[in-house]
């Protein structure tokens, strides 16, 4: 029993670490642009399958595919977020996010009309495990991990003592005094649809790299990212860190009395226990 | 302005006469050529059956095509309305409400999953219309479809019977099931519990997960503390993928079996050979002998082709057949009276509808047999017999086993 709670830890540690990248993103949209984002799903999509173009096609090793990733899925963030959901934003946070959901079905039926149905695999050798006293770790999931940490880190770095991280704070912590204070709000816009969709795109080629992907790689996980983000607090960024831990613990260890096919409604356990007793989440909306 | 009036009511007179002319000229051209016989095409065009509905639909238009090019069904055309299930019942039951209330069409055939057919069998019944199926699962034939259901593919006691003779063949002793959330989960694994004690076997566990989780770790954990020598994947080929992955990397060595729709040769590309090495697959066999199987290889350009392609031919054959012997009453309810009529008994045998066709336009009885198999069918709808073909992969590819 003990080794079976260590290891349903260890996973869901690794799921939750993993989930936090995107959650960053679907979160940091949140602080600045005031909408639930769920376009982020087909941008995880776009940014596993642009990482498996560098890696399976141009032979690219997997952090430097990461990279593409990250790139592609941000352009995309930008270009879709310019042409789309911009001229919604006026409209209010509700259409906006009606906008986001038929924008993010759009994009996958795209990316399934450029790379057709099938499941596709990055060309990573399958290593067995490393096992110890009765609990097991992939070498996959360990450079995962580190790879998402990596991601976490500069996130930090760039939001706590950059120029332009500063301005994104502020912007999200209030847009009136950014204005007067001469921050650009579009600029801000912008940047943060390049990094928010680009952290989404990590996330997809994460999840993927210890799996497949297809095009309905982002839609499975959306679900598990809006309910990191909402239990750590819509709009912050330690909360959508926090959050996806809390979740990826959790899911992992409802098996525990659960069958593992409800395992999926831990998150939306999650999401009304939170709203119902802690509107703000844990960590309450403050971005940083 | 009286004067003016009357002028223009005159011209309206005129006017209308004219077009009622019109009117009455095409109503004869269109009476000239009897109405179509419009039928309805479902199929997983994505989604986790998204590999074998565009097969599907092929094999189905080109009997259409076949058909027409021979003069029809009574001298009426085959017209075919084709909608994607996306291997989800939400979107199965919009999409065959489209095809019932609007395109009016008299079959619905080719759902692939078990869900997918329990939502859509409930709107073909009460509508009358007739639904012809590839899903497996005990259950949907005992849904009370009333006769306006059947199916080509063996039902889950049926092919699990099979397997579990196949397992005891192999003289495992302790199997574990890691099944997907579908209606087969269950009734396979009361199948193999009757089947597998009657060897000295045993099932020793099962899990049934959420096939759109991304990763199993903990389910992989939960079957291997049940220390099985033989472990059943029972699922579709994205969560087959990742379980086959993760029971490598744990260190699992005991032998896998799957069901051949999941552990299938575009999964085989997927993953490398030291992981998919030695698993089996139960796969119902076509008919690979019959001039219908080769005659569907052929133009759908392959030499192996799926059970389902197969059987979605034999579905719109079926279909055609029984609408001829039906004297070309195109509706769900003659389809269902005269289907077994034209698929079973002492007629001529034949293996495609226009050839059926043409036998019945003279008069004869015929027995359809076609590219899956016999098309027999039971009163609940479901098949009389089918073979199960047992393979296994080696190195990449699969080497055939054994015929049970």
């Amino acid at each position: 029993m003990g080794s079976e709670l260590a290891q349903l830890l260890v996973n869901g540690l690794v799921a939750g670490i993993v989930l936090a990248v995107p959650a960053i993103g679907f979160t940091a949209i949140y602080a600045v642009l005031r909408f639930p984002n769920f376009a982020l799903a087909s941008h995880a999509t776009i940014g596993a399958f642009a990482g498996y173009v560098a890696n399976a096609t141009l032979g690219w090793p997997a952090w430097a595919a990461v990279s593409v990733a990250f790139v592609v899925a941000g352009i995309a963030g930008v270009v879709n977020d310019q042409l789309v959901l911009r001229p919604l934003r006026p409209a209010g946070a509700l259409t906006t996010a009606i906008g986001a959901v038929a924008l993010t079905i759009v994009l996958e039926n795209v990316v399934r009309f450029v790379f057709g149905n099938d499941l596709r695999g990055y060309a990573l050798p399958i290593r067995r495990d490393w096992q110890w006293a009765g609990i097991r770790i992939g070498p996959q999931q360990v450079e995962n991990l580190a790879i998402a940490v990596a991601a976490m880190l500069a996130v930090f770095v760039f939001l706590g003592f950059t120029r332009t991280g500063k301005a994104m704070r502020a912007v999200a912590d209030d847009p009136t005094l950014a204005g007067l204070k001469g921050i650009d709000a579009e600029r801000v816009a912008r940047l943060t649809s390049f990094g928010g969709m680009g952290l989404a795109g990590v996330g997809g080629m994460l999840l993927g790299l210890d799996t497949t992907i297809d095009p309905l790689t982002g839609f499975r996980v959306i679900l598990s990212v809006f309910a990191a983000a909402v239990v750590g607090g819509l709009g912050s960024i330690p909360g959508a860190v926090v959050g996806a831990l809390t979740i990826g613990v959790a899911e992992e260890l409802s098996l525990i009395s659960l069958a593992p096919a409800y395992r999926t409604a831990v998150g939306f356990v999650a999401i009304l226990l939170v709203l119902t007793l802690r509107p703000r989440g844990l960590l309450g909306e403050r971005a940083y | 302005m009286r004067q003016r009036g009357m002028i223009l009511s005159r011209r309206a007179l005129l006017g209308g006469a004219a077009s009622a002319g019109v009117l009455a000229s095409l109503a004869g051209v269109v009476r000239a050529q009897p109405a179509a016989i419009r039928l309805g095409t479902l199929n997983p065009l994505t989604g986790s059956g998204g590999s074998y509905g565009p097969s599907m639909r092929k094999a189905m238009e080109w009997v259409a095509q076949e058909v027409n090019a021979a003069g029809g069904v009574n001298g009426r055309q085959v017209q075919l309305f084709s909608e994607d299930d996306q291997t989800n019942p939400e979107a199965a039951v919009r999409a065959a409400r489209k095809l019932i209330d609007i395109d009016k069409v008299a079959a619905v055939m080719g759902t692939w999953a078990s869900a997918v057919t329990t939502a859509v069998a409930p709107l073909c019944w009460e509508s009358k219309t007739f639904l012809t199926t590839v899903s497996g699962s005990d259950t949907i034939t005992q849904l009370p479809h009333n006769g306006y259901l059947i199916r080509t593919q063996p039902n889950t006691h049926l092919q699990i019977g099979k397997l579990g003779e196949f397992l005891l063949s192999l003289r495992v002793k302790r199997v574990f099931t890691l099944a997907a959330q579908t209606p087969f989960a269950v009734p396979s694994q009361k199948r193999l519990q009757e089947i597998l004690p009657r060897g000295g076997a045993e099932t020793v566990g099962s899990v049934i997960y959420d096939k759109d989780k991304t990763t199993f770790r903990s389910e992989v954990d939960q079957a291997l503390r049940a220390k099985p020598d033989m472990i059943y994947l029972n699922g579709y080929t994205p969560d087959c993928t990742i379980l086959m992955k993760e029971l490598f990397k744990a260190g699992y060595t005991g032998a896998k079996v799957a069901q051949g729709y999941a552990v299938n040769t575009k999964l085989l590309g997927q993953l490398p050979a030291e992981v998919t090495d030695g698993t089996y697959t139960a796969t119902p066999s076509p008919a690979v002998e019959s001039a219908g199987y080769r005659r569907l290889a052929k133009v759908l350009g392959t030499d192996d082709l799926d059970p389902y392609s197969c059987q979605c031919h034999d579905h719109i054959s079926l279909v055609l057949l029984a609408v001829a012997h039906a004297k070309g009453e195109a509706s769900g309810t003659a389809i269902r009276d005269h289907v077994r009529k034209i698929s079973q008994g002492n007629g001529v045998k034949v293996d495609s509808a226009v050839e059926g066709l043409k036998l019945l336009a003279q008069g004869k009885d015929v027995n359809y047999e076609g590219a899956s198999g016999s098309c027999d069918f039971t009163e609940l709808g479901d098949i009389l017999d089918c073979k199960i073909r047992f393979d296994q992969a080696q190195g990449g590819k699969f080497k055939f086993v054994k015929l049970i």
